[in-house]
């Protein structure tokens, strides 16, 4: 009977979920011909090419430095500013709202605006360093300076959702546990990390899990700010899978199948670990 | 928050599900079956049955101001053809988009009767077998095609057999900063051209140099236009007669003539003379628009932009032909996009329908309402005599710089470009070894590498075609 009732979500998730996967796996041994068409096995070639391939490691080194330089710092900057608008200060509804407003704008917006304010001729960026002397600089047109740009631009984006996360949470502290260490002497710093960070560490490893898998997922911004350049130094796994599936008239479907299943380990490994070795020292109210 | 079991599991669900929609997408691009056979052919005459509508679904890239001149042009034709043919038109994304759907089209068996397809996937369309040449149209209904530019039909000919029909052309040019110019000590009437010339004028605009513009020239690092240069340097990009003898097997971009030409882009970057806004095109735009560059490339698509730009930073628009490394024979390769009318999987109707389309499109008249609307050059001959035509002229006599360009360029197989399968991903890796070099790398180790790069995928490409 159990059995009768799960049917119909079971026949979705079949359809639209395990078998596309199955058949990713599949492709992923076939090679393809030039209209894309996947034909003729090839057994573990595709993957014995990936991790042969410098290219490949390359896009794995870019995609762990675009992980760490978006998802600890959207975090930690929303917690700071969150921290802060907890104090009752004069405007506090206006920060509110203008803190939160990147929530607001799509991935595709704010890149736009961001490639203008980056551009290294005409941008107001460097425009604004040029009066005190420094720059200019390529902000995505240098190779060792593209990642960090397209990474500030995602922790921009990002930071409106977790200071929304982190004010809830915020705002869900039970006013008793706070009084209790007031009353024990606990203030400013102390009262902060002690009380506040171990009672809101729910909502942090929520943004930890879901800001690692989004960020492994970031595909709009790198697109329209440097479509993976300069000298690939932000080509990411997914943006990879893209350049090889469908970008410059590829079709190189098998390929791209293969990094994918790349990057669905990594997204299950990191997602595992994170449970195993963070959730233990969160606190669960 | 209260931990439950279902939270953890959902996320679970809800990342299988995230690497399931990923393997959908590239999975729903498989498919099976489907054969290449022969050449397809042209109907009889008179295909067409009467008393019913024959519709056309015509697949395009163009959006913006262009899509909206070109569903007038369609609106046009349907009213001319009310109970006969009407024409549908999609817009399936940019170019690279436009393609990969036709490819997910073709294993579907669900093409459409028209299409558009930029320069570069022209060896692909006739590699993949799909289309009826329009040569075969042509040679059946004995039509006239001496009205059709031969600098613009050549790149879509093999052994003088024309595949597609060119519908909008773009070329490039150079547009400068006469304003600039001026300030600079320089004569405006006297455009760069070549690229010892760029380098001296540069020197004197420059602001390290004491010039007006923060750098004297910008371009985006662009592949389209690295194959610009090599053709008016009268070079092949690619062997076999830039791939028109032959199906080509190699790409030429490290000769020492290319690295000349890289090299100098580099020290121009390096010595304060050029900006390097990256490879997107629309930021060097940006840079040329707001006056912080004075000399740049860019295709003859950007006159209306750049004659509004001028007006708006009140600076003076000049254009001329695109430089070359130095002075003779050769020059720029036409760009832009073309139609093919499909075969395979397609009735007569349909055909001739479309052929009827892509016939009207072609006269003169709707070239010049084409040309004038969207600035893409005309590719019939007497579109520029059109009277309308012509008053547009006068308004961006820029434009004439264009023209002049096209007529005095000898067609030969260097400027005509290189067909090659994967064209695409040659100039994606063309751009990847200028951009190493601009970044300070060695020009000729890094076009080297860049060519032997693509070496496999032409290998591939020619085997899978064989």
């Amino acid at each position: 009977m159990a059995m009768l009732y799960l049917l119909p979500a079971l026949a979705v998730f079949g359809v639209f979920m395990f078998w596309p996967l199955v058949k990713s796996i599949i492709i992923s041994m076939q090679g393809t011909d030039i209209i894309g068409r996947p034909g003729g096995f090839v057994g573990l070639e595709h993957y014995r090419h990936m991790f042969s391939d410098p290219a490949f490691a390359k896009v794995i080194g870019v995609t762990a430095g675009f992980t760490l330089l978006t998802v600890l710092p959207s975090i930690l900057i929303a917690l700071a500013i969150a921290l802060l608008l907890q104090e009752r200060i004069r405007g506090l509804r206006f920060f509110r709202s203008a803190f939160a407003l990147p929530f607001a704008f799509s991935v595709a917006t704010a890149s736009v605006i961001f490639g203008v304010l980056y551009n290294p001729a005409s941008g107001v960026i460097n425009g604004l360093l040029s009066y005190v002397g420094i720059g200019p600089f390529g902000w995505l047109t240098d190779p060792d300076m593209a990642l960090i740009s397209v990474s500030l631009a995602t922790v921009w984006m990002q930071l409106g959702y977790n200071l929304l996360i982190l004010s809830a949470g915020l705002g869900a502290m039970p006013e008793d546990v706070l009084e209790a260490a007031r009353l024990d002497g606990a203030t400013g710093l102390r009262l902060q990390r002690s009380v506040v960070i171990p009672l809101i560490t729910p909502q942090l490893f929520f943004l930890i899990v879901t800001g690692t898998i989004h960020s492994l997922q970031s595909f709009g911004q790198i697109y329209i700010l440097t479509k993976g350049g300069p000298e690939n130094n932000t080509t990411t796994l997914v943006y990879s899978i893209y350049e090889q599936a469908f970008a410059y008239n590829n079709s190189n479907f098998g390929y791209a199948s293969a990094q994918a299943m790349v990057l669905l380990l990594v997204v299950l490994v990191i997602t595992a670990v994170q449970f195993g070795v963070l959730e233990r020292r969160v606190f669960y109210r | 928050m209260i931990r439950t079991h279902s939270t953890r599991r959902r996320l679970g669900v809800a990342l299988i599900s995230g690497a399931a929609s990923v393997s959908l997408l590239l999975s729903a691009c498989g498919g099976d079956g489907g054969g290449s056979g022969d050449e397809v052919s042209a109907p009889q005459t008179g295909a067409l049955e009467t008393g019913k509508v024959q519709k056309v679904s015509f697949w395009h890239s163009m959006d913006g101001t262009n899509a909206e001149v070109l569903n007038k042009l369609v609106k046009d034709f349907n009213e001319q053809n009310k109970g006969k043919i009407q024409v549908e038109p999609t817009y399936v994304g940019k170019y690279d988009d436009g393609i990969a759907k036709y490819k997910a089209s073709i294993q579907s068996k669900s093409t459409p009767d028209l299409v558009q397809i930029y320069d570069i996937g022209t060896r692909f369309m006739i590699d993949a077998k799909q289309t009826v040449p329009m040569q075969q149209f042509i040679d059946r209904d004995k039509l006239d095609v001496s009205d059709l530019q031969p600098n613009i039909t050549g790149y879509y000919s093999i052994g003088g057999k024309l595949y597609s029909m060119p519908f909008n052309t773009s070329m490039p040019v150079l547009y400068y900063n006469k304003t600039l110019f001026k300030k600079a000590g320089l004569d405006p009437n006297k455009p760069p051209t070549t690229l010892a010339e760029i380098r001296k004028d540069a020197e004197k605009l420059s602001k390290k140099n004491g010039g007006p513009a923060p750098y004297g020239f910008g371009a985006a690092i662009y592949g389209w236009l690295l194959e610009q240069f090599i053709a008016t340097d009268n070079q092949l990009y690619c062997d076999n007669g830039n791939g028109r003898d032959g199906k080509a097997t190699k790409v030429m971009f490290d000769s020492p003539d290319t690295v000349k030409i890289v090299s100098w882009w580099q020290k121009m970057v390096k010595d304060g003379l050029a900006a390097n806004t990256g490879r997107d095109t629309s930021q060097a735009q940006k840079a040329f628009s707001s006056g912080q560059t004075a000399i740049t490339l860019e295709s003859t698509g950007q006159v209306g932009s750049f004659t509004e730009a001028a007006k708006a930073g009140n600076f003076e628009l000049g254009v001329g032909f695109y430089p070359k490394l130095k002075p003779g024979d050769g020059g720029p390769i036409i760009g832009g996009a073309s139609l093919w009318i499909d075969g395979v999987g397609h009735s007569d109707a349909e055909k001739e329908a479309s052929w009827e389309f892509v016939k009207f499109l072609a006269e003169p008249k709707n070239q010049a309402i084409w040309h004038t609307g969207t600035g893409y050059f005309p590719a019939s001959k007497k579109a520029l005599q059109e009277p309308m035509d012509v008053k547009w002229r006068k308004q961006y006599p820029q434009f004439d710089v264009a023209v002049k360009q096209l007529e005095q360029t000898k067609l030969s197989k260097a400027t005509q470009g290189c067909l090659l399968g994967v064209m695409p991903q040659s100039r994606k890796l063309s751009e990847d070894g200028l951009e190493k070099a601009i970044n300070g790398a060695d020009a000729k180790k890094s076009m080297t590498d860049a060519a032997n790069a693509l070496l496999p995928a032409i290998k591939q490409y020619n085997e899978s075609v064989k």
